[in-house]
């Protein structure tokens, strides 16, 4: 199925809080898959694998890609290496991110292929990365052939339906208090 | 050299709760670009059978683009009519196709759009709305027109509009095409311009509609409703609780609206002098705002005394002109000041949207500044000291230190998403297990957490630091990060009291699109009134497509 980047962002987002994240990570996390998503990636794949493994902090995409972007202007981001991160294409939305924070593009290197990106496109170069790998980030100086960017999603639908397992336990379950209560009182026909 | 109103005094919930439309709003914003760039209006089908069944197509075409509303009318037993967010048929369904639809389109549309939530549309539909017909006014008046009367004018007034819309959905929602795919279109750059053309369209649709009913029931005896009545009828609205959470998730936008009326109202108020034409304008916009008040009912009671104090401000208002404050130096400022002294803040909020109307030429232009073309491309700069970020949370909460956060009145709501409805909703804190769910609805809260989590940091450290030890402070420091460049962002208010009027916020929002006669049914839901008194198609001009939001004053 086709899906707008909106509702991947959305479903991102509450799916990473489902997963037990914070409000302000779960943001990061719709941002970062939207992206993926409109780099022609399979966005929501690679975070249902993150949130389904919950890898510990260290090897988590997620929660390295967030520093590595909040230390984007405090420490130069270039040859630094990061250790076995687990689903390294979720770390590529924040190296984006960070390359339009500090101005230059970055690229990340791993075992057999490489990427580049500004924050608004993103260029990969040989085989896709391991589950889990090495990655080294440096400045990356000239030019790279930008990859086509896609305004839908088309994700896999089994990953779609981890994120929507993941997003319904941000959901209040139903009560006869809260029926009593009700938010949502009775919009009455009547005029 | 006179300001704009400090954020302190614009963002309480009580005084957002009594906006009004202006120049700036989004329905006038629209009515003005589709008359001065001569955009054309055309209805291409109308297949609609004896029973009310069927489907239609209205087409505009700006300079560059064509839009089409693409409408399914439908046979809805009364009993399943709802106005909720969560029913599930109603008696029309529409979505705005991009360009011209194929009728291999119109198959697609007509298997997804009648079912809306439950369907899905593509990335060449910008909307899906539906709307449910007014029972007390749609029946009489396919009644009166049937039987070649023109319906009663009472009954016009008191309702207001034959179909109202119960959502108008947009920006990518159920597999539309995202904003971000056609923000950049000169038409659709302000915001909600894609949502408003919609209802646009369908007010056009509806009074069509209801002329075929009178048709199929009168016969040759049926006469089409007479246009100064269809003009008066606007699309009514029923906006719950599900808007009130965009004001607070969308601190940027929401900053841009309130700022480019605050920088209008600022420009006006430091005019040393006005022209007569200038203060004519005023005049007489403020004796067509009193026909619209008299026409504005409600039946909640705190709408029911705000209504009497701005009727009250009015006289005074009145009685004020009178007595030649225009006429004096610094007219505008004089007014306003006087405002602030005499009336209640519905009464404020009306001086000074009014005071606006004479100067299109210092306003008008704001209207580039409402939408938010950085809203994705923003990272949260980690660099950023912890001082600095002190700083940026005391700005915009630095009131809220004083709340008692544990004292149960304090924090008796919880904003949470039901399982059950899948739309927001409010709920009682102490009394449903809701909080394990809560959204992050209350930013003044969560400010004053962070404040206290952030005494023992060193003020040099960067944020970045403390956002590692403390991830669940990340939204509030992405949102302290907005204040500093956006001053109108956050609402200085509780929004968890056991006092919050959700309606406030509702308020705020459809008073920058435009609407009117806001009508309270709850604490928490709203009925408003959209395009009332604006042309239809074919009378809208340069002339016609501005002031129409003020009635006529009777002769």
């Amino acid at each position: 199925m086709s899906f707008s980047l909106n509702e991947v962002e959305a479903q991102a987002k509450k799916a990473t809080r489902g997963a037990g994240y914070s409000w302000g990570m779960a943001e990061e996390a719709g941002r970062a898959t939207a992206w993926l998503c409109a780099q022609g990636r399979d966005g929501v794949a690679v975070l249902a694998a993150v949130l389904d493994a919950a890898p510990d902090a260290d090897h988590c995409s997620l929660a390295q890609g967030t520093r590595l972007c909040d230390r984007a202007k405090i420490a130069p981001s270039q040859n630094r290496v990061l250790h076995r991160v687990f689903q390294p294409l979720l770390l590529l939305p924040f190296v984006g991110f960070a390359s339009r924070q500090i101005g230059q593009p970055l690229s990340i290197t791993w075992e057999g292929g490489s990427a580049v990106t500004d924050g608004a496109s993103l260029c990969i170069l040989g085989r896709d990365p391991d589950a889990q790998a090495d990655l080294a980030i440096a400045i990356h100086a000239g030019t790279f052939t930008a990859g086509t960017k896609f305004t839908r999603a088309t994700p896999d639908s089994s990953a779609w339906d981890m994120l929507s397992q993941f997003a319904h336990r941000t959901y209040a379950p139903a009560t006869e208090e809260s029926r009593r209560l009700g938010a949502g009182d009775s919009q009455s026909n009547a005029l | 050299m006179i300001e704009r109103r400090p954020a302190r005094q614009v963002m309480r919930l009580k005084r957002l709760g009594s906006l009004h439309q202006c120049r700036l709003s989004f329905m006038r914003q629209l009515t003005r670009r589709m008359a001065s760039e001569n955009w054309t209006f055309e209805r291409m089908v109308f297949d609609i059978d004896a029973a009310g069944v069927g489907h239609a197509v209205y087409a505009t075409t700006g300079p560059d683009r064509s839009y089409s509303l693409v409408a399914f009318a439908h046979d809805l037993p009364d009993d399943m009519r709802s106005d909720r967010v969560i029913a599930t048929a109603w008696d029309t369904t529409f979505a705005l196709f991009d360009g011209t639809p194929t009728a291999d389109d119109i198959e697609r549309l007509s298997k997804n759009v009648p079912f809306q939530e439950a369907g899905r549309i593509s990335e060449s539909e910008l909307t899906l709305s539906r709307a449910n017909r007014s029972m007390r006014l749609w029946s009489h008046v396919v009644s009166a027109l049937a039987s070649g009367q023109q319906p009663d004018p009472a009954q016009i007034e008191a309702v207001g509009y034959l179909m109202r819309t119960t959502a108008v959905y947009g920006s990518g929602k159920f597999g539309a095409a995202d904003r971000a795919t056609y923000a950049k279109r000169p038409e659709f750059q302000s915001p909600f311009q894609a949502e408003l053309l919609t209802v646009y369209l369908i007010r056009w649709f509806v009074r069509d509609l209801i002329e075929h009913m009178a048709r199929v029931q009168g016969g040759a005896s049926a006469v089409p409703l007479a246009p100064a009545i269809a003009r008066q009828l606007g699309i009514g609205n029923s906006t719950g609780l599900g808007m009130a959470p965009f004001l607070i998730n969308h601190p940027v936008l929401f900053n841009n609206w309130i700022m480019a009326r605050e920088e209008a109202i600022a420009r006006v108020r430091r005019i040393p002098e006005a022209s007569p034409l200038e203060v004519s304008t005023f005049e007489a916009l403020f004796v067509r705002t009193k026909v619209s008040v008299a026409r504005w009912r409600s039946e909640h009671p705190i709408q029911i005394e705000k209504l009497a104090d701005l009727r009250r401000d009015l006289g005074k208002l009145e009685a004020r002109l009178a007595n030649g404050v225009l006429n004096q130096k610094d007219p505008w400022n004089s007014l306003y000041r006087w405002g602030e002294g005499n009336l209640s803040e519905e009464g404020q909020e009306l001086v000074a949207s009014l005071m606006l109307e004479a100067y299109p030429e210092l306003t008008d232009g704001l209207a580039s500044c409402m939408t938010d073309a950085r809203e994705d491309a923003l990272a949260l700069d980690g660099s950023a000291s912890v001082a600095q970020t002190r700083g940026q949370l005391e700005t915009a909460f630095g009131w809220a230190k004083e709340v008692d956060w544990h004292e149960q009145t304090n924090c008796a709501r919880a904003w949470y998403v039901s399982e059950e409805k899948l739309e927001p909703r409010l709920g009682e804190r102490f009394q449903e297990p809701i909080a394990d769910y809560e959204q992050p609805l209350a930013p003044a809260r969560d400010a004053v957490a962070a404040l206290k989590d952030l005494e023992n940091w060193n003020p040099d450290a960067p944020i970045a630091e403390f956002l590692e030890t403390h991830p669940e402070h990340r939204h509030t420091v992405r949102r302290a990060q907005v204040v500093e460049f956006a001053p109108y962002s956050e609402i200085q208010d509780n929004t968890i009291s056991s006092e919050v009027m959700p309606i406030d916020m509702l308020r705020a929002k459809l008073s920058f699109f435009g609407a009117t006669h806001f009508d309270p049914r709850s604490d928490r839901w709203v009925r408003i009134c959209m395009y009332a008194g604006a042309p239809y198609p074919e009378d809208l001009t340069p002339e016609t497509s501005d002031l129409w939001v003020y009635p006529e004053a009777a002769p």
